[in-house]
């Protein structure tokens, strides 16, 4: 399955890739075009400003060309019907010209090419003639149109004007048919340009005229050459002359990125651009992060749940907040019963309360045992389990504690394991220290077997002989002396036993009773470990030590504590009480011990045969116990005693004489 | 024959000391293995019956290993083995018991007791040597022997049995006599009695 879905999400990946690329690609694409769209658009707008514009002076220029025309007219028509007088003449030449800065000079000249009369100041000196034409060679007819002259350099003005054109323009007088002469306007190539194109479309290009040849007559660059990018030519409407009006724009080319909004898009874009791509690699790292830490999570929690030890996790307040499976099976309880309780809790044992309490406020104080510590819980079913537990704080991330987390081991099997080998050991103990009683005892009986059985047939066999009635003297004192015999070996062999029990008598030293009990008490607390049994051990101060073998006294403790023990097993958990006191009895100088259970109690038809050897209420019991407790507490010069505890339940009591 | 097996030379005094006393002669062995030594070389057994009190704590080879050799060499019937025991041993005891011993007796016993049970064991044991023999001496019979014995003990007269067997009478009754001297009996019931 795993093998076939990973091209499917490969492709989807790449799938959801697409679009968003295919879109960023147009938005790039768009953003290259956008400028170079701008500039050429400029571009156009510019061009077309400068062809409106340049029409607009050529019509201007146009206009004032016709407009002196028609006055010119007027003053031929003027003088060919009123009859002007040449001064009067002058006078509206004057008029004329003044009022209009491009005319260089007007003239009036007769058929003969006389000059009758001129605008005064710059002008031609009066004497001159334009060397115009006036008339078509070979013309039938007159023309009586206006015709203008090719420009001409004017080198009657003064010198800072050099190289500077007039262009001429006739105006025949024809009255009827008679030719009476002409009037000549000269314009100055540059006064047209400075008087008829307005400053405002001088000021953004240089205008110039030109003739068909590109010749420039005049040229006006009131603010600078003109770029060449923008050009315009009109040609403006002079009859008989061809002058092309060009004007030159002196805007540049529009800068690619002279459009500051374009600009800004530009760098916004690819700012854009820069925090996708981060956002991506970021989104990325993120899912690779996720990916991994989801490997973790279910790691982990494949961890928590195959481990064979509980865990548990509590807030400050001793809140459950987190159990895992290993934990529940072994309480017994599902997690949903036990999350979020606080104590007592369910699969606390009745009879540890107090030790449960002890420990949570010591938890809730902010203190844990150091080491593992042991305990026993309550499955659900009933059933005590011993636990190992070891407790300590969960810090978090910030290093602030937020709980406490346990994990708990349960070690039913081991202290069966241990509580098994204890017996053992005690038994072991036990047969040691009874070996060398039964030592003594297998001894004496193998050993005084022998005599006896020799006794036993010599004198069977003497019976015999005189029951027979043959019974030789000799014979017989033969076998009486052999009898004998074997009595005295029988004595002697009696001898060396208390021979050998002298050589392993006990060592008498002074023993501290309290610090001997305080010694055996683990190994009692063992003992009743399995039944839970509540130890309380009273102890009296500054006791006197007794002379005793400490070996013994511990073997007769250990010996009525186990009898305690056994007898309380059918009382209830929360009443197995085992005391055991030590104190003085000033009366008689002797320390007293007494081990107290609550137990069955010691009925009366026993009590007789106690301390009977070989008597016991136990399946089990060789009852050797009580007596050799008993002989051993005499054997100190002491006494072993018993009787009734009042609340239910055996007394036994030992004194030890005090030792000075 | 009572043989007394013990390292204890006490006992062995004195046991033997009680089997005199009730007319049981008795022969003494420190050890097992004395005891084997004697048998290697051909004990004489006692027609009258044998029997062995054994003690089962014994060093060396112990009272069980010596029964057990006995018992390989089919001696167990001939001499039956009474094994003396003391405390703890008394399975190891009725073990052997199953395995063929006569009986035990744990110490301390009563003595007499011990003796009339030896007694008993006598009997067996000569009884078992009579069967022995008896058997050594029908296997020493021909074959025509045996097929006129057989008769024999059927109770056939020894007419019939000449008849039956197709010889003459004559012939039947002189193996009648080689039986009987084989089987050392001189009459036909005492030769049925032993082979019961």
């Amino acid at each position: 399955m795993k093998i076939f879905e990973k091209p499917r999400a490969w492709s989807k990946e790449k799938w959801r890739w697409i679009i968003p690329i295919l879109l960023i690609s147009l938005f790039l694409a768009t953003l290259i075009w956008l400028p170079l769209q701008a500039q050429r658009m400029e571009a156009n707008e510019r061009q077309e400003q400068l062809i409106a514009d340049t029409l607009w002076v050529e019509h201007a220029i146009q206009f004032q060309i016709d407009r002196n025309d028609e006055m010119l007219r007027q003053i031929g028509a003027d003088i060919l019907v009123m009859g002007l007088k040449p001064a009067e003449v002058a006078e509206r030449f004057d008029r004329l010209r003044n009022s209009n800065h491009e005319i260089s000079s007007l003239a009036w000249f007769n058929h003969d090419n006389v000059l009758v009369t001129a605008s005064t100041d710059e002008g031609p000196s009066g004497k001159q003639v334009p060397d115009v034409p006036y008339q078509e060679s070979g013309a039938l007819e007159f023309d009586i149109r206006t015709r203008c002259f090719p420009p001409t350099l004017d080198d009657q003005l003064p010198k800072s004007e050099k190289n500077s054109y007039v262009i001429n323009c006739q105006i025949p007088l024809i009255k009827g048919t008679k030719h009476l002469g002409r009037i000549i306007i000269t314009y100055r190539a540059s006064g047209i340009l400075e008087e008829l194109v307005p400053w405002w479309f001088a000021q953004d290009n240089q205008i110039s005229l030109v003739d068909i040849d590109d010749k420039v007559y005049a040229t006006r660059a009131s603010a600078g050459l003109g770029k060449n990018v923008y050009t315009h030519n009109r040609t403006l409407d002079l009859p008989d002359l061809p002058l092309v009006l060009h004007t030159n724009s002196n805007k540049s080319e529009p800068k690619l990125l002279a459009n500051l909004l374009v600009s800004v898009v530009i760098v916004l874009s690819l700012g854009l651009i820069w925090s996708l791509a981060a956002l991506w690699r970021d989104i990325n790292r993120r899912l690779a992060t996720e990916g991994a830490l989801r490997q973790q999570v279910i790691f982990r929690t494949a961890m928590e749940n195959s481990l064979v030890t509980g865990l548990r996790a509590r807030d400050m307040q001793g809140r459950l907040t987190y159990v895992n499976p290993a934990f529940c099976s072994m309480v017994g309880f599902p997690a949903d019963q036990i999350i979020g309780r606080l104590p007592p809790m369910p699969y606390w044992a009745p009879e540890a309360f107090a030790e449960y309490k002890q420990r949570f406020t010591d938890l809730l104080a902010g203190t844990v045992p150091a080491n593992g510590f042991e305990t026993i819980y309550q499955h659900a079913n009933g059933t005590k389990i011993s636990v190992l537990i070891y407790e300590s704080a969960l810090i978090d991330e910030t290093g602030i504690q937020t709980g406490w987390m346990s994990s708990i081991l349960d070690i039913s099997e081991l202290k069966r394991a241990q509580e098994l080998s204890r017996q053992q050991e005690e038994k072991l103990h036990a047969s040691a220290r009874l070996a060398t009683m039964g030592e003594i005892a297998s001894m004496l009986a193998h050993e005084l077997n022998q005599p006896l059985a020799a006794i036993s047939s010599y004198t069977t066999g003497a019976m015999n002989i005189v029951e027979a009635d043959n019974a030789e003297k000799n014979l017989l004192l033969g076998a009486l002396s052999k009898v004998n015999a074997q009595a005295q070996r029988a004595g002697q062999i009696i001898r060396s036993v208390h021979e050998f029990v002298k050589k392993r008598e006990a060592k008498r030293e002074q023993v501290d009773i309290c610090e001997l009990i305080q010694n055996t008490m683990p190994l009692i607390e063992l003992q009743g470990q399995a039944s839970h049994i509540h130890i309380q051990w009273l102890p009296t101060k500054n006791l006197p030590s007794v002379l005793a073998d400490h070996v013994l006294i511990e073997q007769v403790l250990l010996n009525l504590t186990r009898n305690a023990i056994e007898a309380m097993q059918d009382t209830p958990v929360g009443h197995r009480n085992l005391r055991i006191q030590a104190t003085m009895d000033v009366d008689n100088d002797q320390v007293v011990v007494e081990v107290t259970d609550r137990g069955t109690g010691i009925p009366e038809a026993i009590a007789e045969q106690l301390f009977s050897p070989f008597f016991s209420t136990k399946a089990s019991g060789m009852g050797m116990g009580l007596n050799i407790c008993r002989t051993a507490i005499e054997f100190h010069g002491g006494k072993l005693t018993h009787s009734n505890n009042p609340a239910g339940g055996t007394i036994f009591r030992f004194v030890l004489p005090a030792f000075h | 024959m009572l043989h007394i097996i013990d390292d204890e030379d006490v006992i062995r005094d004195s046991l033997s000391w009680l089997a005199r006393s009730r007319q049981i002669a008795a022969m003494t062995y420190s050890s097992g293995e004395q005891f084997l030594a004697a048998l290697d070389q051909p004990l004489r057994f006692d027609p009258s019956g044998d029997c062995i009190l054994l003690d089962v704590r014994m060093p060396q080879l112990s009272g069980i290993s010596l029964f057990d050799l006995l018992s390989e060499k089919k001696l167990t019937k001939r001499l039956p083995v009474i094994f003396l025991t003391g405390h703890g041993d008394v399975p190891m005891a009725v073990d052997s018991l199953k395995r063929g011993a006569f009986d035990f007796f744990e110490k301390p016993f009563n003595d007499n007791k011990l003796m009339d049970r030896v007694q008993e064991a006598l009997v067996l044991s000569r009884e078992a040597g009579l069967a022995a023999a008896v058997h050594d001496r029908l296997a020493s019979l021909s074959a025509r022997e045996k097929e006129v014995l057989d008769l024999i003990l059927q109770g056939k007269m020894n007419k019939v049995i000449a008849d039956h067997l197709g010889i003459s009478m004559r012939t039947v009754e002189v193996h009648r006599a080689h039986i009987f001297d084989k089987m050392q009996v001189k009459t036909a019931v005492e030769l049925a009695g032993i082979l019961k």
